[in-house]
C-alpha cells in the first residue's frame, strides 16, 4: 500500500474500537486526512485516534451497570446512551415501560437533543464563521460579533439558553450530564405536578429564545416553509428572520459555497427514536408509524423499511483483530491490535455498513426518513450538501418542541412510571434509538445475571467511519472529495464539511500541504 | 496580572467540560473575564486552526509561553504494554504531551474521576490511571513525588463529571491567591469533606430506615440499591446539580463517583449486606451499634414515612 494512504487520522471517540465522544479540534482525537490535487481535495481518511475500550470494560459485569457506565462514553450525549442501554434492557426483561415513563425518557432525550442541535450549530459550526479565512466576506465582522467562541453574542446566548433548558433532564433525572434514571420497566423518578409545571417553564422561557434568535419567527411561520422557493421568501420577507441564526446561516453558507461541498454518498440511516405513549395525542413525523422519529434507510429520497439485522461492522481500516466482510453487532467482537501504519489499517473506529453500503446519519437523515418536505425539495438535484445538512440540525428543534410540550401536559404527576421487571439472568436483546447525531444502538448478552458481550454503534461511528472491506468510504470521507481548500495552512472548508456532520464535537483537521502530498506521518 | 490556562482532554468523554457550560453569574466566558485568566486553549471551546495549535503547545513545551493553570479532563491512557498509543495524537501517545506540560505550569488541576483517579478504565485494557493516583495508590503517571512549579501536588477535582461549581471556585481560589485546603487524596476540603448523603431530601426515610427494595418509591436507597451517598465525599446535595436536583433526591442511587475506586467493581444498583446492614458502612461507624440504632429506628419509623407520603 503506498505511503499516502497509511494514515493516522482519527475519528470520534466512539465506545469500542473507537469512541463516539467529543473530537477536539487539534487534539487528535479526530484526526482528518486529505489528499489535495490542484487545490481540490481527491482523498480523504477520517481516523480515530483514542481508543477507551468500553466494551470490553462491559463485559463480565452485573446486568444493570450499563446504565451507569455507557452514559459516560459521551458528555454530551449521556442520555442517549442511558436511552439506549435502558432499551436493550427492556427487551431483555420484556417489560414494557408504562405510558408516562416513556414520556419521561422522551422528553428528557429531546431536551438533550436541543441543546445538543443549538450548541452545536452555534459553538461548533458557525464558530468557524469567525475563522479569519473569511476575512472578506461582507458578513464576516457580523459573524465575529455574533459567533467567536466565548465572545460572540448568540455564542453567550446559546450557553445560557442551553443550560437552562438542561435544568429539565435535571429535575426529571436528577442531573445532566451522566445520570442513570432510566432503568429495565421505566424510569425511578417520581415527578408531582410542582416538578412539571418547573419543566414547562423551562421549556417555555427555551422556546421564547429559539424562536426569536435562531429562527426570528414563530413556530407556525417556519413550519410553512416546505421547499427552496418558500425558504427564499421567508428569508426576504423581515429583517428579524434575515438576521436571525438561521438566516444567517443561510445567507453566509450560500456566500461561501457550502451548497457546493459535503456531498457523499446521498445514501441515510435512522433507527428510530421515542417510542409514542400508549394514549398520547402525538403524532409521528411521518405516517402512522409507532415511533415519533421514523426509522428507515433512504437511497436519495426513495425510503425503505429499517431492518437492523442487515446492519454489519467490518474492520479491513480499523486497529481490530481481522476478519473478511462484516459482522452484526450479535456476532461482533472489539479486540483492539494497532498495526500503527502496516498494512492499511488506520482507525480505532470500526466501519459499520447497513445492507453493505454506507450510510449518513444524523438530523438530515431524519428529515430525509420523514419525507419532511422542505429537505426533500433542497436535497432534488443535487444531493445533500454541508450547508443543507447544517440547516436540518439547527431547525430540528422546531420539529421536536410539539412533541416535548404535549408530553410533559400528558404526563400525569405522581402516575406510573415505573413498572417491576425482574433483574435480567439470561438473554440478548438490542436498544436502538436516535440520538442527537443519529443511529444509536447497544447490543447486549446476558448469560448467568452478567453482561457477556456488549458491542456499540454510534452516529458517529456511522458517519466518521473509515474505509470498510470492499475498499469504500466512509460517508464524511467520501462527502469530502472535491472540495476546494484554499489554504492548506488554515483548511476550513475541511472542517465545514465534516462538522456539518456533528462529529461528537469538534474535529481535527490534519491535513493538507498543495501538491499530491499528504502531511501527516504514519505512527 | 493575567494568568494563562490550558486545557487538555486525554481520555476523556468531555462531559466535564459540558458540565462546566453549566457554570453561571458568571458564566464561564464571565468568569473567565473576571479573575483575568488567558485561556490559551481548550479542545471544543477554541478557534485557532491545527498549525496554531501546534505553535502553542512547543512554545509552551519549550517554556517560551508561560503557563499558570493546567487543566487535565480525562484519564492518562498508558495501553497498550505503556505505549500510550491507543490515545496518540500524531502517533505519538498523549500521555507524554501531558508531562511535559505539568512540568511547566505553575498549578496543576485534575478535573472529573478519570483524570483524578483513573476512572473508566482503570481497571480496563488501556492502562488508564489518574495524573497523581492510580486508583487508591499515590504514584499515578506523574508520580508521588511530582510538585508543580507552584508548589503543590496535582490538585484533584473528582466526580463524574466533576461539580461546576468546583471548577470555578478552584479557578476563584488559584486566581486570587487564596488558601485552598487540601485533604486525602489531594482534593480540596471545601468541597470534599462533605457526604453526598448530607442535604439528600431522602434522608428522614434514611434516618428511620425506611429503605427501598426495588425501583420507583420515596424510600431510602442504601441498604439495597446500592447507594453509596453516606460513602461518598462530594457536594452534590449541597450545591444541586443544573441548580436543581441530584442524583438521589430522583431515586437514582449515588454511585460513588468521587471514589477513587469508581466505577467500583462490584454491580451497581445493588448493596452488599451482612445481616441486613451494609458491608460497607460509613466512615467510623461501629457495626454493632449500628446494627442496634438502625433496628431501634426501623422500629420508631412514623407512618407517614412507611406509607412514602412525606415526599421527597
Amino acid at each position: 500500500m503506498p505511503e499516502t494512504t497509511i494514515l493516522e487520522t482519527a475519528a470520534p471517540r466512539s465506545v469500542r474500537t473507537v469512541v463516539d465522544v467529543p473530537l477536539n479540534r487539534v487534539e487528535g482525537d479526530l484526526e482528518i486526512r486529505v489528499e489535495l490535487a490542484d487545490g481540490y481535495v481527491v482523498d480523504a481518511w477520517s481516523a480515530g485516534t483514542l481508543y477507551r475500550g468500553f466494551e470490553n470494560i462491559m463485559v463480565g459485569r452485573a446486568a444493570l451497570d450499563g446504565l451507569v457506565i455507557t452514559p459516560r462514553i459521551c458528555g454530551i450525549c449521556s442520555t442517549a446512551h442511558l436511552t439506549a442501554a435502558a432499551k436493550a434492557l427492556d427487551a431483555i426483561t420484556g417489560v414494557t415501560p408504562p405510558p408516562d415513563a416513556v414520556r419521561i425518557r422522551n422528553i428528557a432525550l429531546l431536551v438533550e437533543q436541543m441543546q445538543s442541535d443549538a450548541r452545536q450549530a452555534v459553538l461548533m459550526f458557525m464558530a468557524d464563521f469567525a475563522n479569519p479565512a473569511h476575512r472578506d466576506q461582507p458578513l464576516y465582522e457580523e459573524a465575529v460579533r455574533r459567533y467567536e467562541p466565548l465572545r460572540g453574542s448568540t455564542a453567550i446566548a446559546t450557553i445560557a439558553q442551553t443550560r437552562r433548558v438542561l435544568e429539565i433532564v435535571a429535575i426529571l433525572g436528577g442531573q445532566w450530564p451522566h445520570s442513570s434514571y432510566m432503568v429495565p420497566g421505566g424510569v425511578v423518578s417520581l415527578p408531582g405536578a410542582a416538578d412539571l409545571l418547573q419543566c414547562r417553564h423551562l421549556l417555555a422561557g427555551f422556546w421564547q429564545w429559539y424562536e426569536r434568535e435562531i429562527l426570528g419567527c414563530g413556530l407556525g411561520r417556519w413550519l410553512e416553509v416546505r421547499s427552496r422557493a418558500d425558504l427564499d421568501v421567508w428569508l426576504d420577507e423581515c429583517p428579524a428572520q434575515r438576521d436571525s441564526a438561521v438566516g444567517f446561516l443561510v445567507r453566509f453558507g450560500r456566500q461561501i459555497g457550502l451548497e457546493q461541498v459535503g456531498v457523499g454518498h446521498d445514501r441515510y440511516l435512522s433507527v428510530g427514536g421515542c417510542e409514542l405513549p400508549a394514549g398520547s395525542a402525538v403524532r409521528p413525523w411521518r405516517g402512522s408509524g409507532t415511533q415519533l422519529v421514523p426509522a428507515g434507510f433512504a437511497e436519495g429520497p426513495r425510503v425503505r423499511p429499517f431492518v437492523p439485522e442487515r446492519i454489519a461492522e467490518h474492520v479491513a481500516c480499523s486497529w481490530c483483530g481481522d476478519y473478511a466482510g462484516g459482522r452484526h453487532p450479535f456476532d461482533g467482537a472489539t479486540e483492539p491490535y494497532a498495526t500503527g501504519g502496516e498494512g492499511g489499517k488506520y482507525s480505532w473506529a470500526k466501519a459499520p455498513r447497513y445492507d453493505g453500503q454506507p450510510a449518513e446519519t444524523g438530523p438530515l437523515a431524519e428529515m430525509v426518513v420523514a419525507g419532511q418536505p422542505l429537505f426533500v425539495d433542497l436535497l432534488s438535484g443535487g444531493g445533500p450538501n454541508a450547508l443543507v445538512r447544517q440547516l436540518a440540525r439547527l431547525v430540528r428543534p422546531a420539529f421536536a418542541y410539539s412533541a416535548i410540550e404535549q408530553w410533559l401536559k400528558e404526563t400525569q404527576p405522581g402516575g406510573e412510571f415505573y413498572r417491576f421487571a425482574p433483574r435480567p439472568v439470561e438473554g440478548q436483546g438490542v436498544g436502538l434509538t436516535q440520538a442527537a447525531r443519529g443511529a444509536l444502538g447497544h447490543w447486549v448478552k446476558i448469560v448467568d445475571g452478567r453482561i457477556q458481550h456488549y458491542q456499540i454503534i454510534t452516529p458517529t461511528a456511522w458517519n466518521g467511519s473509515p474505509r470498510d472491506s470492499g475498499g469504500v468510504r466512509g460517508p464524511w470521507e467520501e462527502a469530502l472529495i472535491g472540495t476546494p481548500v484554499r489554504d492548506p495552512a488554515n483548511p476550513v472548508e475541511v472542517g465545514h464539511v465534516v462538522r456539518s456532520f456533528d462529529p461528537c464535537l469538534v474535529c481535527a483537521v490534519h491535513a493538507v500541504r498543495a501538491g499530491r502530498t499528504v502531511v501527516r506521518k504514519t505512527l | 496580572m493575567s494568568l494563562t490556562m490550558f486545557w487538555l482532554q486525554c481520555g476523556a468523554c468531555g462531559g466535564d467540560s459540558m458540565a462546566l457550560l453549566d457554570t453561571e453569574s458568571p458564566d464561564l466566558a464571565g468568569l473567565l473575564a473576571a479573575l483575568d485568566i488567558e485561556l490559551l486553549w481548550h479542545p471544543s471551546f477554541s478557534n485557532g486552526g491545527p498549525y496554531e495549535y501546534e505553535d502553542l503547545v512547543a512554545r509552551l513545551l519549550a517554556g517560551e509561553q508561560p503557563l499558570d493553570i493546567l487543566c487535565l479532563e480525562g484519564s492518562i491512557i498508558r495501553g497498550p504494554a505503556g505505549t500510550g498509543l491507543y490515545d496518540a495524537v500524531n502517533g505519538r501517545p498523549k500521555k507524554n504531551l501531558v508531562a511535559g506540560l505539568a512540568q511547566q505550569a505553575r498549578f496543576v488541576l485534575a478535573v472529573g474521576t478519570c483524570a483524578s483517579f483513573g476512572g473508566v478504565g482503570a481497571d480496563g485494557e488501556i492502562e488508564a490511571c489518574g495524573a497523581q493516583f492510580a486508583k487508591w495508590e499515590p504514584g499515578g503517571f506523574l508520580g508521588s513525588d511530582f510538585v508543580a512549579r507552584g508548589g503543590l501536588p496535582v490538585i484533584n477535582l473528582p466526580g463524574c463529571p466533576c461539580h461546576d461549581a468546583v471548577v470555578a471556585g478552584t479557578l476563584t481560589a488559584l486566581a486570587t491567591g487564596t488558601h485552598l485546603p487540601l485533604g486525602q487524596f489531594n482534593v480540596p476540603e471545601d468541597w470534599y469533606s462533605m457526604l453526598v448523603h448530607q442535604g439528600c431530601t431522602r434522608n428522614e426515610y434514611h434516618e428511620y430506615r425506611v429503605e427501598e427494595q426495588d425501583f420507583g418509591r420515596a424510600g431510602c436507597l442504601f441498604f439495597h440499591l446500592g447507594c453509596h451517598g453516606p460513602l461518598a465525599h462530594g457536594p452534590c446535595n449541597k450545591l444541586l446539580w443544573n441548580r436543581r436536583s441530584s442524583k438521589t433526591r430522583v431515586g437514582v442511587p449515588c454511585f460513588g463517583c468521587t471514589r477513587p475506586d469508581f466505577p467500583q467493581a462490584r454491580p451497581f444498583f445493588h448493596t452488599d449486606n451482612i445481616e441486613g446492614i451494609p458491608r460497607e458502612l460509613p466512615e467510623g461507624v461501629d457495626r454493632a451499634h449500628y446494627l442496634a440504632y438502625k433496628g431501634m429506628a426501623a422500629a420508631s419509623a412514623p407512618q407517614r414515612l412507611t406509607a412514602r407520603k412525606t415526599r421527597v
